[in-house]
């Protein structure tokens, strides 16, 4: 599997990608970090412990995250969790959790195949 | 930062929750720059608060956990470090209201998430060259400050001494005066708000204080210097000091508004009031009486107390300081005695040293402060952020086009490229000391700097653009650049150039375009010979290189080409004319020059040496043009003129072969003919 090909499975940009960050190497490098950062765990588990502002801050990184790595679809769903979350209040969970857990497991799962391809 | 990017690679702090953020900035900005890493806006400010002075920008992250962005700028506003040390914000916040709130805080820069290796590379670049360049500046400001106060405090000095020496004293009492009003005033403003004293005048009133005595100039010589105790009478001409130095300088018309003067003046009248109300000369009290006067009258009092007088030896600091407090040197503003006592270990430590010294390195401590005052820096940072954006601007725009753009400093002799020219050159995009630069001189080539030095020679502040086309060997490659330059002169009284900016476009293509289009232009396109603009543009050329040199001039056409014409059609026509074109070619030496300047009309100009014998030339030449084409028996009819003196134009040989082929042509044609006297000088009709 290629970086490239690793993005479509992601539904990600690779062009916009390549285009600001100018080198694959660094592309590689922190499309295989991705999985390491624990915002997605702090966001399933603050949402449980019923901590908005936790909430909000993990969903804010994820989407800062995306937005770097131009993970379009993970980035729009994480984008709208963060301004449900940004008052300060739950109440969205329910609508923009869904999307937001399919589309992280896709790009997990994505990244997981190309970085077993690599070995 | 051009001058230390040899010596000293610059430091980031890169502040951001998300490691993987901070790494992707990280490994965006390790090439050129050193970078330490905080997890959130607590680690960030630890850092800064231990060693903020290693660092010559942040980029800062908004949401982040314990402390976020907002928090850290919010602590370096309390600390004043945003003066100081400017901040990018990296974010992917989109909502304008936290931008805004941002920049109000005192954030230099704002980039969106997801942002672009080069853009973040460059406006760090930019921000940090900014910051140097303003605080370079801020020196620059501090150095002419302080040498204008210097110059206008000798003055007083001076001043105030020739009254101290008339007075029979040391000269140290007005620097003392000075010194203590200094302190004094800088602590009352801090104290309270109720005196209108702004910072600056500070060292105005502080420099007025050193003329308070001023008016003992017109106080008569031995009451002034009379060892024992006054009369009545004259302790009443010795007050009349403080009204006679304040009529003094009100006397100064043409200064009287300035404050300087100003301030002298009511600290002159009014240094002996009292706050009861029992000084003189005008009795005034509380604060009716100025409170620059106020000031000085503590001053004056305390350091006559702790001074040799001819009348009375020095007392000690702490008796002094007892006796002012107690009110046995006349009744005293207690906000001001508040200061006195607050400021007067600081006043005795100072006089300890030497003073002059002291008071010296005080006041350009004073003026730095100044120069750097939160107010002002504030002011110029939106100036700063505009310049940013015009840069920005600008290098966007640089970028787009194949320019080779330049700016050089003369002061700093820095050479700045576009990208673009840059590495089209080969070369950084800043280069100091261009005319070193070994890559530079070896890409552009001598010429380049000749020109240069050219330029910088011929202009003046009034004609200060050069736009020249010439060729710049580049890579080895010879081209045609159009350099368009335009020269920055200073405003000064004598005017310097300070920069010159200026862009090198390639012109190669168009300009090679244009020289094949004349050169076109200058021939007949059937036979390609020079046509008649052709030869008379060539013949400029030549008479001006080679003016000594003997010319004759050749005119002849083809004999009874009207029936070659009508005979063999004009296809034939045109086989004959080239054919023509071709034995003429062959039998001329390259400096002639060959012409078709009509229908078959045809001229040489011989360029010959005298030693050559032009006759034979012209036979051979006769010879060689005549000749069956198919079954035309081509022949033509000549008319030559040669030079016979070097001051004939060759418009007057042209006129002579005319002549000459008319009369060949009367004669029979099929042959050639030289001008000689006696054909006259006209054509014949």
């Amino acid at each position: 599997m290629t970086l490239q090909q690793c993005y479509q499975a992601l539904d990600g940009n690779y062009d916009d990608v390549i285009g600001r960050l100018r080198s694959e190497r660094l592309v590689q490098k922190f499309v295989l970090k991705f999985t390491d950062d624990g915002s997605y765990d702090l966001l399933l588990r603050s949402i449980q412990e019923g901590n908005a502002q936790e909430a909000f801050r993990a969903a804010h990184t994820i989407k800062g995250m995306c937005q770097n790595l131009s993970f379009t679809a993970l980035g729009k769903s994480s984008a709208a969790l963060t301004e449900a979350l940004r008052g300060g209040s739950l109440d969205g969970c329910q609508q923009y959790l869904p999307q937001v857990k399919a589309d992280y497991e896709r790009t997990v799962a994505s990244i997981a195949e190309y970085a077993r391809s690599l070995d | 930062m051009p001058d230390s990017q040899s010596s000293r690679r610059e430091r980031i702090l890169v502040v951001d929750d998300s490691e993987m953020n901070r790494s992707i900035l990280a490994d965006m900005l390790s090439e050129k720059f050193d970078v330490t890493e905080a997890e959130d806006g607590e680690v960030a400010l630890e850092i800064l608060s231990r060693q903020s002075h290693i660092f010559s920008l942040v980029l800062l992250d908004i949401v982040m956990p314990r402390k976020d962005g907002f928090d850290v700028l919010t602590e370096m506003n309390r600390t004043g470090l945003i003066e100081e040390l400017p901040v990018i914000m990296v974010s992917a916040e989109t909502a304008s209201s936290q931008i805004e709130r941002a920049y109000e805080l005192g954030a230099t820069d704002f980039i969106m998430r997801p942002f672009d290796a080069s853009i973040v590379y460059r406006r760090v670049l930019n921000t940090i060259f900014l910051y140097a360049k303003q605080r370079k500046l801020i020196g620059v400001i501090e150095q002419q400050m302080d040498e204008k106060e210097q110059d206008s405090s000798m003055m007083v000095d001076i001043l105030s001494h020739i009254v101290e020496f008339r007075n029979g004293e040391s000269g140290l009492h007005i620097l003392h005066v000075r010194t203590i009003t200094d302190f004094l005033l800088r602590k009352l403003v801090k104290k309270t708000s109720r005196y209108p004293i702004a910072e600056a005048d500070i060292p105005v009133i502080s420099l007025a204080s050193a003329l308070h005595d001023i008016g003992k100039i017109g106080i008569d010589d031995h009451i002034l210097n009379k060892p024992g105790k006054l009369t009545a009478e004259e302790f009443a001409v010795m007050k009349s000091h403080s009204v006679i130095g304040a009529n003094m300088l009100q006397g100064l018309t043409a200064y009287k508004d300035k404050p300087l003067v100003k301030y002298a003046c009511e600290i002159c009248r009014w240094h002996h009031e009292r706050w009861n109300g029992k000084g003189y000369p005008d009795g005034l009290a509380g604060d009716d009486i100025p409170v620059t006067a106020q000031i000085v009258a503590l001053a004056d009092v305390y350091d006559a107390l702790t001074s040799e007088r001819v009348y009375k030896p020095a007392l000690p600091a702490e008796k002094a300081k007892e006796m002012i407090l107690n009110g046995e040197c006349g009744d005293f503003n207690p906000l001001l005695l508040e200061c006195f006592s607050e400021e007067f270990d600081n006043i005795r430590a100072m006089f300890t040293g030497s003073i002059s010294e002291n008071f010296a390195h005080r006041e350009v401590r004073n003026l730095a402060v100044a120069a750097i005052n939160p107010k002002a820096v504030t002011a110029s940072e939106r100036t700063l952020k505009l310049l940013d954006y015009e840069r920005m601007k600008h290098d966007f725009y640089a970028q787009l086009t194949d320019e080779i753009q330049f700016e050089y400093n003369v002061e700093s002799d820095i050479l700045r490229f576009n990208q673009f020219g840059a590495n089209k050159l080969g070369v950084d995009c800043e280069i100091i000391n261009p005319a070193a630069n070994s890559v530079l001189a070896e890409q552009l080539g001598d010429k380049w700097f000749d020109i240069l030095g050219h330029i910088l020679a011929g202009t003046t502040p009034q004609s200060c653009e050069y736009r020249r086309e010439c060729q710049l060997s580049l890579n080895g490659e010879m081209r045609w650049y159009s350099v368009i330059m335009r020269v920055i002169w200073t405003e000064d009284a004598e005017p310097t150039i300070s920069d010159v900016i200026g862009k090198m476009v390639d012109v190669n293509s168009t300009h090679v375009a244009m020289c094949q289009l004349k050169e076109k232009s200058m021939r007949d396109p059937l036979t390609g010979l020079l046509n008649r603009e052709g030869i008379k543009e060539e013949l400029v050329h030549k008479f001006d290189k080679f003016p000594a040199r003997k010319y004759a001039v050749a005119v002849f056409d083809i004999d009874d080409f009207k029936n070659a014409n009508d005979e063999y059609g004009h296809l034939f026509g045109d086989k004959v004319l080239q054919e023509l074109a071709e034995r003429l070619l062959h039998s001329t030496r390259v400096h002639d020059l060959c012409a078709r300047i009509g229908g078959d009309e045809f001229l040489i100009v011989f360029d010959y040496d005298g030693d050559y014998d032009i006759h034979s030339i012209v036979a051979r030449v006769y010879k060689a043009l005549c000749g069956k084409v198919d079954t035309f028996d081509l022949s033509v009819s000549m008319g030559v003129a040669e030079m016979t003196s070097v001051d004939q134009s060759f418009q007057q040989l042209f006129n002579k072969a005319d002549i000459a082929l008319y009369v060949c042509k009367d004669n029979g044609k099929r042959s050639y003919k030289f001008y000689d006297v006696s054909m006259g000088d006209t054509v014949p009709q």
